[in-house]
């Protein structure tokens, strides 16, 4: 079941996209989103492939790994795609394909199809943060680009702790119910062998062992930060700190680029910035 | 490894810096390290006392074991020293500083502590990271820091494992990590709750060669909640708790033979004080051996005889 | 035969969190009613081993026997249901699976997911929590407020109430004071003994087994480097270290003495009682 959580896996290739400043990759990324959303026609999804393949390359991560990110969420896209199909009934269109009274069109095909290549895009492209950042330096960067919060008094040093703690424990707990999954199944409560109305039963069975475990953890944690001489709200100094260097932002202006060319292909082409 | 700090420029310099920027040191050289007196403490008020009037004192640079049966409050006691628990009743003084709300900081600076879950305890999100955890409360410099987490970590053997994950590594390993993250701190009191309970005989051994070496050192004064008969018998006192009270304070050896205590302890005294003292049994007066072959070599002339 | 494996061999799956030890090649075979130990270090396999014990996990090669039940690697595992109830699986810290309000409840859960009736199931509890020599008072309790030892003891019996004809525990003295791990041995031994079930037991403590144990087990990076006596394990034991196994004092003491005074061919004395009584056999005069 979880065994293709991908949450927090870097991948060390020690490429230079590895060495970017997390900052700079979450920015880019950012860019990303809005790269995808503006690519409407063929070509221009084109070009947004070939831009994302050749970042991918920079990454010397293997294109499976990426691949295998968006696999989870294969039954989403599907949906959307029908959905999407579905949706578009315009009299006047092409008909692509005819089911009783039924008809899709073409035009409703090209929607979806584009609507799933840009999660795929977007889900397998973003994987770069996680795949080539370690936790520690995704919660880094986070800090530094939640740092304007500070002016409305949030403290983005409490949420980036919080988010390190839940990064660090996640794993942990998970493995704690996967352990209980399987102590339960060998007293006879197998989810995959009870019958569908019996798997709310064996739910108490896991829930309750598994809150009374991050309970205790979170119990010898609070300890362990306490004996360290932890204080919320207490002055602290940094060891790691980011420097900005000049790959960083050589790494967004190829973001930039991207986006302007994007930007400028859409209003070019149709003169209209969101037909297809 | 620890001993050599002893001798060594950087470990003169550092008592230096310490007696200069903390004047108080020189004036608590002589008071104990760990003073407690009338130590009580009850989770609810209408509950038995799982901590009872206990008076004790620990002077500086002592390893002492603090032994018991599961439930019997030690953990309790030691999580008092440096306010991990709210107070209760009598004083508590590390190194002639009495606890109080406004002395919590500067004694958990002072105490150290290792528990016994490898896993639980490890904060950060990598080696290096767990490491400096409490050096960034410190507020040290980023200089002070790399230098304090390459040598903590070359002396307990994990400089090759700064950049891991914890699901990386072993029980073992992460014990010894995150003794390297409290003794980055340079604490003067180092308490470890059943730090070793969790971990396999032979990284159990690895761990008491750590305890060992830094009670070598003679920087550290430790305390050591443990059931093993190894750990025991390396250290230099046993503080016996049953039901919240103090009822023996031994060397190791005496506590092995005495058999009473032990049955009050819940510990089981290593195998050749097991046997020396079944031998007793049926009239074999024999020293306790260091080795199987002490033992082989006391019978043969008794063999011999018959 | 309780439980026999051939060649089984147990690749994890690389894309798994859970690195689960890998088996390579695993040959055992345990006979019914004895008391086994299994040894070996951190990675060796152990738990992967035993959650094989009741089809957990399934080889990936290799055939796999359990009482009449076949698991061969490769083959859609049949209906995993009686295996379960006839192998009682004990995990590590298992007072960590309680999960009901009373220590009967949590009892009853394993007898009646196998289809026991309610009294059944508090009939068997009952005779599970004496078996573990609990108090049946105890029954009402809320298992979250006994003590440490108790609630082991109580995750012990809450699998010992399904029956099980083997019983396999995963390091169940683990975190435990000395004199409640002995007892517990004491505990799971008398279930071997008395009522003829097989128990088997990983420990990183030979030491409190070797007295009890009949037969060895030894796991080293996924495979069996040993299967045999104990008297066999005393013969072999310069290799335990080898296998990253800290050999046992008890070991090093009779092995001392049976060479020095030629008992080579004798049953091991392994407690430190019965190897004094020995020890004063051969140098006292009168017999004792």
């Amino acid at each position: 079941m979880s065994e293709k959580l991908l949450i927090g896996r870097t991948i060390d290739t020690g490429s230079w996209v590895h060495r970017i400043d997390p900052r700079a990759k979450m920015v880019a990324m950012m860019l990303y989103v809005v790269i995808i959303i503006l690519s409407n026609t063929w070509l221009e999804m084109a070009c947004v492939a070939g831009f994302s393949f050749a970042i991918i390359a920079l990454t010397r991560i293997h294109i499976k790994y990426f691949i295998r990110a968006a696999k989870p969420l294969w039954v989403l896209m599907l949906f959307i795609f029908i959905v999407q199909c579905i949706k578009v009934d315009d009299k006047n269109g092409a008909i692509l394909l005819s089911i009783g009274s039924w008809n899709l069109y073409v035009e409703g095909f090209k929607l979806g199809l584009f609507s799933v290549l840009r999660m795929v895009f977007l889900v397998s492209f973003t994987a770069i943060l996680t795949f080539t950042t370690t936790p520690g330096r995704l919660n880094q960067g986070l800090e530094g680009v939640l740092k304007p919060l500070k002016a409305i008094r949030v403290s983005p040093d409490r949420f980036t702790l919080m988010v390190s703690i839940a990064l660090r424990f996640i794993p942990s707990i998970l493995e704690e119910a996967q352990i209980i999954l399987k102590a339960q199944a060998s007293r006879g409560a197998d989810v995959r062998e009870l019958p569908w109305k019996e798997k709310g039963k064996m739910l108490v069975s896991l829930l309750v062992p598994v809150t009374v475990g991050a309970f205790r953890r979170a119990e010898d944690l609070v300890h362990s930060m306490e004996s360290r001489g932890f204080r919320m709200g207490e002055p602290r100094t940094k060891y790691h700190r980011l420097v900005w260097r000049s790959r960083d932002t050589i790494f967004i202006g190829f973001f930039i680029v991207m986006l302007i060319a994007m930007v400028w292909m859409s209003g070019y082409g149709t003169g209209e910035l969101w037909t297809l | 490894m620890f001993q050599r700090e002893l001798i060594g420029p950087h470990y003169t310099s550092n008592a230096f810096e310490e007696s200069v920027r903390n004047p108080s040191v020189n004036s608590s050289k002589c008071s104990p390290a760990i003073e407690l007196v009338g130590v009580s403490y009850g989770y609810a008020k209408k509950d038995l006392p799982v901590i009872n009037d206990i008076t004790f004192s620990i002077p500086q640079g002592q390893w002492v074991a603090l032994v018991g049966a599961n439930g019997c409050g030690k953990s309790t006691l030691v999580k008092l020293m440096n306010a991990l628990l709210p107070k209760g009743e009598g004083t508590i003084k590390v190194k002639g500083l009495e606890l109080q709300s406004d002395t919590i900081g500067e004694i958990r600076k002072t105490i150290g502590m290792v528990f016994q879950n490898p896993d639980n305890q490890f904060i950060g999100a990598t080696v290096e990271d767990d490491i400096v955890f409490g050096l960034e409360g410190q507020c040290l410099s980023i200089e002070v820091m790399e230098e304090r987490v390459k040598s903590y970590a070359a002396k307990l053997g994990i400089a090759d494992l700064l950049d891991k994950h914890p699901s990386e590594l072993s029980g073992g390993q992460k014990q010894r990590v995150a003794i390297a993250s409290i003794l980055s701190m340079e604490p003067e009191v180092v308490i470890f709750d059943e730090a070793s309970s969790m971990l396999d005989e032979k990284t159990r051994n690895d761990l008491l060669n750590i305890l060992s070496d830094m009670h070598k050192s003679g920087r550290y004064t430790i305390i050591s909640i443990t059931h093993d008969a190894q750990e025991i018998a390396a250290s230099e006192r046993v503080l016996v708790l049953q039901e919240g009270k103090l009822i023996a304070d031994r060397t190791p050896t005496e506590l092995f033979q005495d058999e009473k205590i032990l049955e009050m302890s819940h510990v089981i005294a290593p195998f050749a004080f097991q046997l020396t003292t079944e031998l007793h049994k049926y009239g074999l007066d024999i020293s306790i051996p260091n080795c199987e072959k002490e033992l082989t070599e006391a019978l043969w002339p008794l063999h011999l005889r018959k | 035969m309780a439980i026999t494996f051939e060649k089984v061999n147990y690749e994890y799956d690389a894309n798994s969190m859970w690195g689960q030890a890998a088996l390579q090649g695993v040959n055992l075979h345990l006979e019914s009613g004895v008391l086994a130990g299994i040894a070996g270090a951190t990675g060796s396999g152990k738990s992967t081993l035993l959650q094989m014990f009741n089809g957990i996990l399934k080889p990936t090669s290799g055939t796999v026997r359990v009482l009449d039940i076949t698991l061969r690697g490769g083959e859609k595992a049949p209906k995993l249901h009686q295996l379960r109830k006839r192998v009682g699986l004990v995990f590590q810290f298992p007072e960590q699976q309680l999960f009901e309000d009373t220590v009967e409840k949590d009892l009853c859960f394993g007898p009646i997911n196998f289809g026991c009736s309610m009294d059944e199931a508090k009939d068997r509890a009952r005779s599970a929590m004496e078996k573990m020599g609990l108090d049946v008072s105890l029954l009402s309790r809320n298992p979250f407020q006994l003590s440490g030892g108790q609630m082991r003891k109580v995750a012990i019996a809450s699998v010992l109430a399904m029956d099980p004809e083997i019983l396999v525990l995963d390091e169940p003295t683990a975190t435990l004071d000395p004199v409640s791990r002995a007892e517990l041995i004491q505990l799971l031994h008398r279930l071997c003994r008395e009522e003829g079930r097989t128990v088997i037991i990983v420990t990183h403590r030979m030491d409190e087994l070797l007295p009890f144990a009949n037969q060895w087990v030894i796991l080293h990076e996924g495979r069996t480097v040993f299967q045999g006596t104990v008297k066999a394990l005393i013969e072999q034991a310069d290799q335990m270290e080898a296998y990253g196994i800290v050999i046992p004092q008890s070991i090093r003491y009779w092995r001392a003495i049976s060479e020095k005074f030629g008992l080579s061919g004798e049953d091991p004395c392994l407690s430190a009682e019965a190897m004094s009584k020995r020890i004063a056999q051969l140098v006292n005069s009168e017999d004792v």
